[in-house]
């Protein structure tokens, strides 16, 4: 044992760059691959309904709007999501996608949530929908 | 003369809500008592509305620090339920990052551990490295805390040449590191004189008190569920239990740094031996009328999920049994003949996790000594009680 063993560490560290950055004015790059917030390709949605049915927090609501028209609206309820990105993995015409943005903070709820109006599109699903 | 001090839900010293009773002779802790429900969310009644996929993430948030474990241990009981042997690719990268996530609970732990005993420095240096472990986690998974990584039947994101490479490379400097704090840890004398000694638990009481995870190891112990009964691909992986005979925090924290290095060492033959193939398999929605119970060893101890399917996409049941849980009564023996001020020292020993071990909820009322559960009857005529006592308080008159 001896006193002082931190001593060296802490003045080699002196003369070194901090360890974190600037944040508002300086940001960091986040890796490809983040998950950021679902979104929704209208042109490709069969309205299957696989991502509604996943969904652990119950974010994605689907409504048929016009019967006849086959119309559909999708809303995110951006503030519910936890951002697992089950949807995008239940997609079976990958509509679903995920965004990389990470500064998605609201000062209203109801502000977060996205709609989509569209007609149901005819893809043939590529692959079965994973459970 | 002996009195009681209550220590939480909220209190400074707790960095969760939890209550403890101390009673006190002096400076010297005779007797504790702890107050468990404070944090109690309903998670497992929650579990029984949603479906199987639908759980994982569910399971992920009972804990920010030990989130895949969770989600690991009800994935590999829901494979057990329903039939399905996930591929051995799919294996390698969950313990793969199962063994990151312990390296960033420990160096979290380690961290937590400096700023109990009052060298915030060492605090502040741990945490900085242990951002590198967060990296490489979110590389790979897509997210630093809850890695989502799980899916019933292997894992969902597969790990390419450049990742491979770059856990390799930001390993190497992790591993510099935590020798570096094996050093200083065993080196710095006012630090090893603030842990050791402290929050003594015996062989023989650890066993008794049925103790778990590096709590137990560090009181001489060598039982892990990844040697004990391994699970995934363990029984191929060579690793040693680490163990400590000094029976304190400090013998806790080495078992740490011991087990850091093993973790390192595990990552390595992971990436060194990854099978080709397939990460996943298909799974389907519905499970057969079962039950199991699926145990994992996460970074603060044995952890145990029960589940009883009923032929639904739902659970029937789902019981979790965190790490924590099975700490607190030994916990209780460490703090005995302690004092004071090493109640948060202890608590941080343990790693507790308040938010992964409140399950149960009882309504307990306090009175000096005693304690009984209220009924919602006795509660009505308490608050009526109080009503009156309000009542006559109105007419009181103005003192001035």
């Amino acid at each position: 044992m001896k006193i002082g063993v931190f001593i060296p560490e802490l003045l080699r560290h002196l003369f070194k760059k901090p360890a974190t950055v600037d944040y508002p004015f300086k940001k960091l790059e986040v890796p490809p691959g983040f998950r950021g917030s679902p979104y929704l390709r209208p042109e490709l949605c069969i309205a299957c309904r696989a991502c509604e049915r996943d969904c652990p927090a119950e974010a994605i609501e689907i409504t048929l709007t016009n019967e006849a028209e086959k119309k559909f609206n999708m809303i995110i309820h951006n503030d519910r999501c936890i951002h697992c990105a089950q949807c995008v993995d239940s997609c079976p015409t990958e509509a679903m996608q995920m965004d990389n943005l990470f500064e998605i903070s609201d000062y209203d709820r109801h502000d977060m949530k996205k709609q989509w109006d569209y007609v149901r599109a005819v893809v043939k699903p590529k692959a079965e929908p994973k459970s | 003369m002996s009195f009681e001090i209550p220590i939480g839900p909220q209190h400074p010293a707790l960095k969760e809500p939890i209550g403890v009773r101390v009673t006190v002779d002096g400076e010297i802790i005779r007797d504790a008592d702890l107050h468990l429900g404070y944090n109690h969310r309903g998670v497992e009644k929650l579990a029984e509305q949603k479906n199987w996929t639908q759980n994982i993430y569910l399971m992920e948030r009972i804990c920010g620090i030990c989130s895949h474990s969770h989600a690991t241990c009800y994935v590999q009981g829901v494979e057990k339920l329903m039939e399905i042997e996930p591929p051995k690719r799919g294996l390698f990268i969950r313990i793969l990052v199962s063994e990151l996530e312990r390296v960033h609970s420990h160096l979290l732990w380690l961290g937590v551990a400096g700023h109990e005993a009052g060298f915030d420095s060492f605090f502040m240096y741990v945490w900085r490295d242990r951002e590198i472990v967060m990296d490489i986690l979110e590389t790979i998974s897509g997210n630093r805390v809850h890695y989502a990584i799980n899916t019933i039947g292997g894992v969902r994101r597969d790990l390419d040449e450049l990742q491979a490479k770059h856990i390799l490379d930001s390993l190497e400097v992790l591993r510099q590191r935590s020798e570096y704090y094996q050093k200083l840890g065993t080196t710095e004398p006012s630090f090893v004189a603030r842990l050791a000694g402290v929050g003594y638990l015996s062989k023989e009481d650890a066993i008794e008190l049925c103790a778990v995870g590096p709590t137990l190891r560090a009181s001489g112990v060598p039982m892990d569920v990844r040697k004990d009964d391994p699970y995934a691909v363990y029984d191929e992986v060579p690793f040693e239990v680490c163990t400590a005979d000094t029976c304190d925090v400090l013998g806790r924290t080495v078992v740490r740094i011991k087990e850091l290095m093993q973790s390192y060492n595990i990552i390595e033959y992971l990436l060194k031996n990854l099978p080709d193939g397939p990460i996943a398999v298909r799974a389907p929605r519905r499970a057969k009328p079962n039950e199991v119970v699926s145990r994992y060893e996460a970074p603060r101890g044995e952890n145990i999920h029960y589940i009883k399917s009923n032929g639904t996409d739902k659970p029937e049941r789902l019981k979790v049994r965190a790490p924590t849980l099975a700490n607190y009564a030994a916990t209780i023996k460490m703090l005995k003949n302690g004092f004071i001020a090493d109640v948060p020292l202890i608590f941080a020993a343990i790693d507790p996790c308040i938010c992964c071990a409140e399950r149960s909820v009882a309504i307990v009322e306090e009175k000096t000594q005693q304690e009984r559960i209220v009924t919602m009857s006795s509660l009505r005529e308490l608050n009526l009680k109080i009503t009156n006592y309000q009542a006559r308080k109105r007419e009181a008159e103005w003192p001035l």
